[in-house]
């Protein structure tokens, strides 16, 4: 009796002083329920002032995760409540992200006209944002199966509405629709796979040697199916193929802002479950285990790169085609983890912080052609680089850098990546990386291809009818401002790398 | 005079950025900011070819300028070091020199744009400065980026400036430059990964104070350790500076194009497959048979300048690249494909030529003659002997100066009757004597007649592919043999242009648009032709003038392919 309070009392301690470590998330739920507060009052004025007050929010919990990531240098990441949650130099790295793609999302939704013209709820869509932020943040910070479930519902359930959140709009409600039907059957088979984990594993928690040397005692194609099982709600989430189907159509349904926001914050989340899964299994696992995963990883980057890159060679509209980009994003992103070396996390954290500003900028782009010109295929953008002159020349900008080509970031990204599959191919001679290394630079032509399209209409094609030139102001700014980075971290990538590298040391 | 070589890269660039500063009707101005900048270039580039010490000893880099810009750390990798570092030498002398000539004749030749000046300029100089930048980087990866940026200026120059099919023609351009320098870029990640730069491993290894120059000795003890695995991991610097790259010593021991490790793939070995890759990503640019077909195409649609630019500049980059990365770094799978180089060479020689005998444009002819002659720098450099490589460098430099010629040739045509058909002239000799006279030049001097540039540079090859069986055993004598079908093939479609175009009765198909008058040159375009046509047979004449410059550098770098393989 006396040992059970003695023990909860430890408990509670130890519960109470975890929340010194949730600071970020903490204040991102304040700032939800101040909104949703606000948003009850019907002047003019605080409806107004809603996405300054979120932006507040993100600026504060931004603020803390940066205060973190100064104070845990030199100090060792650290597991709170109860093994639940880790705060470690990966998690808030990935806070940092999440928060600037938050700060981002914002700006963007502030430009867009549908979002502050035509639009009831708007309380409610700032905070979901939050709510998806904080999600996310607990997502990047889980080590425990069931805390991860959690978190990634808590994601999902937000993503569901924020597609829906022009209600009006009819294709938004059907790609929600969508997205949720999805969705659920990914959570659902994700969580099947995590109970055989639990059951053969007995802990929930990844970061145990006893569960995952309770795993090495399974067999090889038992051990896969599982692991593919579990793995399907975060590929879902990074839209590998084969669970991508969700991506264009809530790429084409959902506001540009929220669209950004989808295609790089989740992403992003499940690179850093995936990370932590697959060095647990590189750490505890039976190398014939570790073989067959790392086959699994290469298979699914290997399709997601043909897939995502073929068939956005077919798309005619703009969003679909990035939908079917960003899954060949994900495959390269997969195929730098395939060899399950530590050393790709660097190039894999710089890679999806740089695709962070080209996702933002280049939906700023499809917004700014959406709604003050009407534009929404490819084909509609002829002419349009010689009236905007600017938007032109940083969309050139955008896209190559998504192709990957000097003098941007995506070249440094690509090459940084590419640099260590090769170091682990000659390292390990193993054929898989050697061909995922030649499919991924050949299927950057294929991608340059695509892409191309978007500067050839603008720049080669005359515009039949030409309409009066809108006068864009503060788009023009906004997107020199997220173009800037790409070239900044091509001339310094050290400065970028170096943050990199030091968040990665104190990594679990 | 530390900097020249920076300002030959960074004064175009400057020019861009005012010309993005000057209002868009401001014509005149953008114009003279052009012409500036590039008569700058010229200069500058002038000044560097009569200050070049041939006489210096061994592989000198002469106006070397050496920065450190990247610096990554790779952790367990080690560090990835990326400099700026630019220099000339005997093989870049030559094509820096042309290319300063070519960008002011260019400049010239765009006096008449007239659709959207601001934007073609810019573009221009952005290409000039990336095409300048090519032919002086010594670090792998910034002769990349210059490489890559050469891209897209030329795909808008075509594709907006261009004739009908210009889309067509420039999206083909691009699409498979782009394809040979992601081969390129393979091969750069493996060499970079593959090797290391022992002066800079030294300081950081500690073996020397940072502050002191790195001496041989120390080198030696680097790569010695390297050699033994007593350095490794973190504590080597791996570089991109192709001086590094051209020696074995500097790779890592069992690091994959080390060729000491003798890594397979599929049974080959990794050194040769890395030699073709590489190979292919720049015969692609050269153009070589049967990667040439967007050559063609990009002629024909682009404007005149940027014709002039695409054959004088942008082919020699490809047959640049094989003198500068690919044969100094791969000297024994450069002596292992000789064979097949030169066959290849021979065949672009042969099927370039006869191509060029079937069309009916002017222009589609001068491109693919423009195929037949970069044959020859293939076929040369394949012989391996001294006559063979210099001939080759030649070729690319009388090449550079005899097809600017010949695009501003079907320039002038094209200006006044809007058509470059061969059919519809005819006797043009008579309404523009002075014009003929010089298209005789031209003409003559591309066909390889003794006396210009052209023969020398083609008499070089013949007489190394002739001695390679017996000097380097490169190649069989009926190759040459074979080759020199190419010249005769040459003088048949030049003569018969010729004759077509120029001889007999004046006559000018009546349809063309606005009945053409075929008035003779104007001061403009004298001011282009004349002084190429000089330089064609001063260079005819005095081979010595280039040849004193450039083969010490050159025969330096046969002798260490020859010696390595």
């Amino acid at each position: 009796m006396n040992i059970t309070a003695q023990s909860l009392i430890t408990s509670l301690t130890e519960i109470l002083g975890s929340f010194a470590f949730l600071g970020p998330e903490l204040m991102l739920v304040l700032f939800f329920l101040l909104i949703v507060a606000l948003d009850l009052f019907k002047s003019k004025l605080i409806k107004a002032s809603l996405p300054w007050v979120a932006l507040t929010g993100i600026l504060i919990s931004l603020i803390s995760q940066i205060y973190f990531l100064n104070n845990i240098q030199g100090k060792q990441a650290k597991i709170f409540f109860s093994g639940l949650l880790i705060t470690d130099g990966l998690a808030l790295y990935a806070g940092l992200l999440f928060s600037v793609a938050g700060i981002l999302t914002i700006v963007l939704s502030v430009l867009s006209k549908h979002l502050q013209v035509k639009f009831s709820g708007r309380g409610e869509y700032y905070a979901y944002i939050l709510v998806l932020l904080a999600g996310l943040n607990l997502m990047a910070k889980s080590v425990n199966l069931l805390m991860l479930f959690v978190a990634l519902e808590l994601v999902s359930i937000a993503s569901y509405l924020l597609t829906t959140a022009i209600k009006k709009q009819q294709d938004a409600m059907e790609s929600g629709l969508k997205y949720i039907l999805y969705g659920t059957l990914a959570s659902g088979v994700m969580l099947y796979g995590m109970s055989f984990l639990y059951g053969f594993g007995g802990s929930l928690s990844f970061l145990d040697t006893a569960f995952w040397a309770n795993l090495s005692r399974l067999d090889s194609p038992f051990f896969l199916v599982i692991f593919l099982l579990t793995f399907a709600g975060f590929l879902f989430k990074i839209a590998a193929a084969p669970f991508h189907f969700w991506a264009p159509d809530v790429y084409e349904g959902a506001p540009a802002p929220i669209v950004a926001f989808f295609a790089t914050a989740p992403k992003i989340a499940g690179f850093v479950v995936i990370i932590r899964f697959l060095l647990q299994i590189k750490n505890n696992l039976a190398t014939t285990l570790q073989d067959d995963v790392m086959l699994l990883v290469g298979g699914i980057s290997l399709l997601s790169l043909v897939i995502g890159n073929f068939t956005a060679l077919w798309q005619s509209r703009a969003r679909r085609l990035l939908a079917y980009s960003s899954v060949a994003h994900a495959g390269f992103l997969l195929a730098a983890l395939a060899a399950l070396a530590t050393n790709s996390i660097e190039a894999v954290l710089f890679y999806l912080s740089v695709l962070l500003f080209m996702n933002f900028g280049i939906f700023l782009l499809v917004q700014v052609f959406e709604e003050r010109l009407q534009i929404f295929d490819i084909k509609g953008l002829a002419g349009q680089g010689k009236t905007y002159p600017l938007l032109g020349v940083l969309a050139i900008i955008i896209l190559i850098s998504l192709t990957g080509l000097p003098p941007t970031a995506g070249f440094t990204s690509k090459l940084l990546l590419f640099t260590n599959i090769w170091q682990n191919y000659s390292a390990t001679g193993n054929q898989l990386l050697l061909t995922l290394l030649l499919v991924g630079l050949l299927l950057t032509g294929v991608a340059f291809f695509y892409y191309i399209r978007i500067p050839y209409f603008l720049f080669f094609k005359r515009n039949l009818n030409p309409e009066k030139k809108v006068v864009l102001g503060r788009e023009d700014i906004v997107l020199a401002f997220i173009s800037f980075p790409l070239l900044l971290f091509f001339f310094q990538p050290a400065w970028l790398t170096e943050l990199i590298r030091q968040v990665v040391l104190y990594s679990i | 005079m530390d900097y020249i070589l920076s300002s030959l890269i960074f004064i175009p660039l400057l020019a861009v950025l005012i010309i993005l500063c000057l209002p868009k009707h401001f014509t005149q101005g953008i114009k003279l900011v052009a012409l500036l900048a590039t008569g700058l270039q010229l200069i500058l580039s002038v000044w560097l070819y009569t200050a070049f010490d041939a006489s210096a000893t061994v592989q000198g880099y002469q106006f070397v300028q050496k920065l450190n810009w990247i610096s990554l750390n790779l952790q367990s990798l080690g560090l990835l070091q990326i400099q700026y570092f630019i220099g000339v030498d005997g093989i870049s002398l030559s094509m820096v020199l042309l290319t300063g000539l070519i960008s002011v004749i260019g400049v010239i030749s765009s006096w008449t744009i007239s659709k959207n000046i601001k934007g073609y300029f810019a573009l221009y100089l952005l290409l000039v400065a990336s095409v300048m930048g090519c032919f002086l980087a010594l670090d792998f990866f910034l002769f990349y980026l210059f490489f890559e940026f050469m891209l897209l200026p030329m795909y808008f120059l075509i594709g907006i400036w261009g004739g009908p099919r210009r889309e067509y023609a420039a999206i083909k351009f691009f699409i498979y430059t782009l394809i040979g320098s992601l081969l390129i870029l393979i091969v750069m990640i493996g060499l970079y990964t593959s090797a290391f730069d022992p002066a800079a491993t030294a300081v950081r290894a500690g073996l020397t104070p940072a502050s002191q120059v790195v001496s041989a000795e120390v080198v030696a003890e680097v790569q010695r350790q390297v050699a033994a695995g007593t350095l490794t991991g973190s504590s080597i610097v791996h570089t991109f500076s192709i001086q590094d790259m051209q020696q074995a010593a500097n790779f890592i021991p069992d690091s994959i194009l080390n060729i000491l490790s003798e890594k397979q793939l599929w049974g080959y070995p990794v050194r040769l497959l890395a030699f073709i890759l590489l190979f292919i990503g720049f015969a692609i640019k050269l153009p070589v048979v049967p990667v040439h077909t967007w050559l063609p195409d990009a002629h024909v649609e682009a404007p005149t300048p940027i014709s002039v630019l695409l054959a004088s500049l942008l082919l020699k980059v490809g047959g640049y690249g094989l003198f500068r990365i690919v044969y100094p770094v791969f000297p024994e799978a450069a002596a292992y494909y000789a064979y097949f180089v030169g066959i290849v060479g021979v065949l672009s020689i042969i099927y370039g030529a006869m191509c060029a005998l079937a069309m009916a444009d002017l222009k589609k002819l001068i491109a693919y003659s423009s195929v037949s002659h970069m044959g020859f720098v293939l076929l040369g450099l394949a012989s391996l002997t001294s006559e063979g490589t210099n001939g080759a460098m030649y070729q690319m430099f009388s090449h550079g100066l005899i097809s600017a010629m010949l695009f501003i040739i079907t320039g002038v045509i094209y200006d006044r009757s809007g058509s470059r058909m061969i059919d519809n002239f005819r006797g043009l000799a008579f309404s523009m004597p002075a014009f003929t006279a010089l298209v005789v030049v031209a003409f003559f001097a591309s066909l390889g007649l003794p006396g210009f540039s052209g023969f020398i540079a083609e008499l070089l090859v013949l007489l190394g592919a002739f001695s390679s069986s017996a000097v380097s055993g490169m190649l069989p004598r009926w190759l040459a043999i074979v080759a020199t079908g190419g010249l005769l093939l040459g003088a048949a479609y030049y003569l018969w242009a010729l004759q077509r175009m120029f001889f007999g009765k004046h006559w000018v198909h009546p349809e063309l648009k606005g009945e053409p008058v075929m008035t003779d040159l104007t001061k403009r375009e004298y001011l282009m032709l004349v002084p190429l046509a000089i330089l064609v047979l001063i260079f005819g004449l005095f081979p010595s003038l280039l040849l004193n410059k450039i083969s010490p550098d050159i025969n330096y770098f046969l002798q260490s392919v020859l010696q390595n393989r």
